[in-house]
């Protein structure tokens, strides 16, 4: 990792934390990087909150699930990283696609498509691992 | 997310929200939507102007009580969404499902 890159952390234990958790650490990357633009915010904290929607909506198989937040805000681009040890979650997110209009759910994945680039899933030993990445506009 | 019910007239009321629409808070706005059309009206404005965060899950919430409201032979409109709903409604185009008005008192009349 580069020295140029400040390093944003926040673990969650689910429950009791939920997305508001994630919410409120945004608030506080925003004060420490406070360049980056209201634009790059909104898409971010879009996916983030997705993302982490999704670890908690899936859960660990009825125990808590662990979940890793990682956000490193260069000056090119803001890198995302989130780590969970839930189940193993059944989704290409290259083929995320809208679904139709009255449709109630299956619109995460491809809201964050669309505010991120190279967005992938991987499962890993006992986790999942999601990662994307922005260009900083 | 915080709530205000606002009767205007025996069939319409405007839901005015604050807060983030989310995995949080959907559940308790689709009850609060269910309830008022259950009291009689069924013509909603839900005014977002004080919504700073929407996610799918909020998404979810307005199409399941776009359903609700028309079921009951109303509809429902959004009024005032601020910049981060706007960009919601608009990638997922639901902007081309939910009417939008520029307040609540322009999405309160002429329901036809």
């Amino acid at each position: 990792m580069s020295p140029l890159m400040g390093g944003h952390v926040l673990d969650l234990a689910c429950p009791p934390d939920d997305v508001t958790a994630v919410h409120t650490f945004l608030e506080s990357v925003w004060d420490r990087e406070p360049d980056v633009s209201v634009e790059d915010r909104m898409a971010l904290e879009l996916a983030l909150v997705e993302l982490a929607s999704n670890v908690i909506e899936h859960g660990a198989g009825g125990r808590p699930v662990s979940c890793s937040l990682r956000l490193d805000v260069g000056p090119e681009d803001v890198r995302v990283l989130l780590t969970d040890d839930g189940v193993p979650v059944p989704v290409d997110p290259a083929k995320a696609h809208l679904p139709e209009g009255l449709a109630e759910s299956g619109r995460g994945l491809a809201l964050v498509q669309m505010v991120v680039e190279d967005l992938r899933y991987e499962r890993v030993a006992d986790g999942n691992r999601w990662t994307a990445h922005r260009g900083r506009h | 997310m915080d709530i205000q019910v606002h009767e205007v007239s025996s069939d319409t009321a405007v839901l005015e929200c604050s807060g983030r629409l989310n995995m949080v808070s959907a559940g308790t706005f689709r009850e609060t939507v269910a309830t008022v059309v259950d009291g009689g009206r069924a013509r909603l404005v839900v005014e977002l102007s004080g919504v700073e965060f929407m996610d799918s899950s909020g998404l979810g919430a307005l199409v399941g009580c776009l359903k609700t409201a028309r079921q009951a032979g109303g509809d429902l409109r959004i009024a005032a969404p601020s910049e981060q709903v706007q960009m919601v409604l608009k990638l997922s185009n639901i902007d081309k499902i939910l009417r939008t008005y520029p307040d609540g008192d322009a999405a309160v009349t002429n329901w036809g």
